[in-house]
């Protein structure tokens, strides 16, 4: 390993530990932004400049909609957040070539692909009802990086295979 | 496995212990131990070529097959 990539394994982990907590924070202010969108009147639309009464007849419930997708994403990433620690403490061990981490980065690349899908369920509901803001366009790096993770899991799936291959060999 | 070691019956007639034999040959005796005991799933030419060397014997005698093993199997 070169020392590139041990400094970056090093600084891997505590970078998981802090997006995790990010993550958790971040799907926990959209549930009180949820929540409080029922109780309070007006709220946070008046606090966004937005005017729902010259908007769509959905838009609240369109922002709503968005708000559930949000909190559906994080919850998505906490499982690819736990996931990818698993494989950096495998890594860290010196033995990441196994069917386990396959299987892990499989899922990741299942994972990342239903986050992208919910992009566009955002983009198509705010598209939908003229919400105002910028929401960002589709590109083409978060289906490269799906594709890279299939790959990337066939080649660990591999590895494994060959892996236990050599087990046993004298 | 029907593919039967014969490393133990080899030594006995050198009267050569495992660990000689992992000193002369340079593989570990965990390894050894497992080829011996015939735990092992394969086994390198150049472990063979290195233990043939230094039991003075041939690949031959060091392994046989056993059909009926296979049968059981």
């Amino acid at each position: 390993m070169n020392r590139t990539s041990a400094q970056a394994l090093s600084v891997a982990r505590p970078i998981i530990a802090g997006l995790t907590v990010l993550n958790i924070f971040y799907a926990l202010s959209i549930t009180v932004l949820l929540c409080a969108s029922f109780v309070t009147e007006g709220w946070p639309w008046k606090q966004l400049g937005f005017d729902l009464a010259t908007m769509h007849a959905q838009a609240a419930n369109g922002l709503r909609a968005i708000m559930v997708i949000g909190m559906t994403g994080a919850a998505i990433v906490h499982t690819i957040l736990r996931r990818l620690r698993v494989i950096v403490d495998t890594v860290r061990a010196g033995d990441p070539f196994i069917l386990d981490n396959a299987r892990r980065l499989h899922l990741i690349a299942w994972s990342v692909l239903g986050i992208e899908l919910l992009r566009i369920l955002v983009l198509a509901i705010a598209t939908g009802m003229s919400l105002p803001g910028q929401m960002g366009g589709l590109t083409p790096a978060p289906w490269l990086a799906v594709l890279l993770l299939f790959v990337l899991s066939g080649v660990f799936t591999q590895g494994a295979r060959m892996r236990a291959d050599l087990d046993g060999t004298v | 496995m029907a593919i039967l070691i014969r490393l133990d019956e080899q030594l006995h007639a050198r009267r050569m212990t495992l660990t000689q034999l992992s000193e002369r040959v340079d593989i570990t005796l965990a390894n050894l131990s497992i080829l011996k005991t015939g735990k092992a799933k394969a086994i390198r030419f150049s472990t063979l070529e290195a233990i043939c060397a230094a039991l003075e014997c041939q690949p031959g005698d060091l392994l046989a097959f056993d059909a009926l093993q296979q049968i059981k199997e």
